[in-house]
């Protein structure tokens, strides 16, 4: 018993306490954090647009986003993140959590790219005639009509891509960001201890995961309060 | 104050229009039946270019509509249509689906908007209703509101695409009543029904659709259908 105690206690003290390691932690949340909000952001105004090419008449623009969907989903985020930081971004002067953020924000676009698409096309296509009928024309259409409720069926989805994006920021350590992750990695490299450190971080992600889906619930009964 | 001139309209292989011809007069209440498939609701689909004819000429008031789908946005204010599910906007009041097109296409004020509105929802009988959300309404109070949406840009003509199919038996006769005062009121009407009471009553043609063309009419000054093939017989002895 007292051994488990003695265990444990040693555990926090070099993983946590020895030299503020905690702060380690703390500012790797919060680089995480700041990387998942900026990612968010560029991803979800570039998945606007690429949803509205998607469905554009005009063929270029669909052929373009198209494309553009298909290459991002068909190869993995930790190679597309370490090709804009070295090749694209790396020689720029710019801080590299700018970098991470438009290497995830250009990745998070394509998913979210698909996601509104599909909130979109989920509207029942009798309002798109109901609306050209009155007179209305595409783009109002979309505007007054179709875009308002495809938000309820977008919404949750998309809280649900912030979730999956803030878990794929774990990877940011690959071009030495120091996010959770790679504050976890830190610290086992000085306290040669394997576990408790990435329990740790697994559990401070689970944590913010846990609130945001919560959230999320809550956003899903209000949108479904008018029904 | 339409007419239609041999139209087609294919959807890949398959012909559903073959050459569509008619003519149809200011006031007129026209009434469409025929099988299902027949080629009803796109013949009135057509009429507002829901639908792209491959061929022929669609004019209304003497306007080509194919050779001016640049203002069929404008165009199809004058042409209301009312469909089978209704298709209210579920996100906005019935006041907010009646006065929506009036203020962005017309440029009415909100207040000019709304006083029609109320006294249009006084025409389809449902003057309390002002607040709801569609999905609060029974089927019939959907569709009459529906047919107030579509009044409110003061349309010429109204198309009807088997207005009471979806309803319940008991709300099919607040609906046709609805239209039938519209018939009176002197609107111009092509109504796709299977309500052959109603198409008798109040038509005064009727088209039976098949086989891609308007295959049997009954005349204009006689409220009977007098079917003069054996198809139109046989479809009717099934829909009576
Ligand atoms: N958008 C479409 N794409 C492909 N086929 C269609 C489309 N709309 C209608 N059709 C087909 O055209 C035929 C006629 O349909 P429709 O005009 O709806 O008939 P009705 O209203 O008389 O029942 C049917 O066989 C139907 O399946
Ligand atoms: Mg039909």
């Amino acid at each position: 018993m007292n051994s488990i105690i003695k265990v444990l206690s040693d555990a926090i003290y070099y993983n946590l306490i020895r030299e503020q390691r905690y702060m380690l932690f703390v500012q790797g949340l919060g680089i995480s954090l700041q990387l998942t909000f900026y990612s968010a952001i560029i991803g979800t105004i570039l998945g606007l647009f690429l949803a509205l090419a998607k469905l554009s008449k005009i063929k270029i623009f669909e052929r373009l986003a198209t494309i553009y969907v298909d290459v991002i989903r068909g190869t993995p985020v930790v190679v597309q993140l370490v090709i804009i930081y070295y090749a694209i971004l790396g020689s720029s002067s710019l801080p590299k959590i700018a970098v991470a953020s438009i290497a995830f924000g250009l990745n998070s676009g394509a998913y979210v790219c698909e996601l509104i698409r599909a909130g979109i096309m989920a509207v029942d296509k009798g309002q798109m005639e109901a609306a050209r009928s009155l007179g209305f024309s595409y783009s109002q259409a979309m505007a007054y009509i179709i875009i308002p409720q495809a938000i309820k069926n977008i919404l949750p989805a998309l809280v649900n891509e912030f979730i999956v994006l803030l878990k794929e920021t774990a990877i940011a350590g690959y071009i030495a960001l120091d996010d959770l992750t790679r504050a976890g990695n830190i610290i086992r490299g000085r306290t040669f201890d394997a576990y408790t450190p990435f329990i740790l971080v697994a559990a401070i992600y689970l944590y913010i995961t846990t609130i945001l889906t919560w959230l999320l619930g809550k956003l899903e009964r209000r949108l479904h309060e008018s029904d | 104050m339409i007419e239609v001139v041999n139209l087609h309209k294919s959807f890949g292989d398959l012909k559903v229009l073959k050459g569509v011809n008619t003519k149809i007069k200011k006031q007129e209440v026209v009434c469409v039946i025929g099988a299902s498939g027949s080629g009803k609701s796109t013949f009135l689909r057509c009429l507002n270019l829901l639908e792209e004819p491959d061929e022929g000429e669609i004019y209304i008031d003497g306007i080509s509509l194919l050779e001016h789908k640049k203002d069929i946005n404008r165009l199809r204010q004058k042409v209301g249509m009312v469909f089978q599910q209704f298709n209210l906007f579920p996100h906005m009041t019935v006041m907010e689906n009646i006065t929506l097109a009036p203020i962005k296409l017309k440029g009415m004020t909100k207040s000019q908007a709304e006083e029609k509105a109320m006294e249009l929802l006084h025409k389809v009988g449902l003057p309390d209703k002002n607040d709801q959300y569609p999905n609060h309404l029974s089927g019939g109070q959907k569709q009459r509101v529906a047919i107030a949406r579509a009044l409110a840009m003061d349309p010429e003509i109204m198309l009807f695409d088997e207005p009471t199919s979806a309803l319940d038996p008991e709300m099919v006769g607040e609906v046709l009543n609805v239209m039938k005062q519209l018939a009176n009121e002197g609107m111009t009407m092509v109504v796709v029904t299977h309500e052959m009471g109603f198409a008798r009553e109040v038509g005064n043609r009727i088209m039976f659709m098949d086989e891609g063309i308007i295959f049997d009419e009954g005349p204009h000054e006689q409220r009977f259908i007098n079917p003069q093939k054996e198809r139109t017989r046989e479809f009717l002895d099934k829909v009576l």
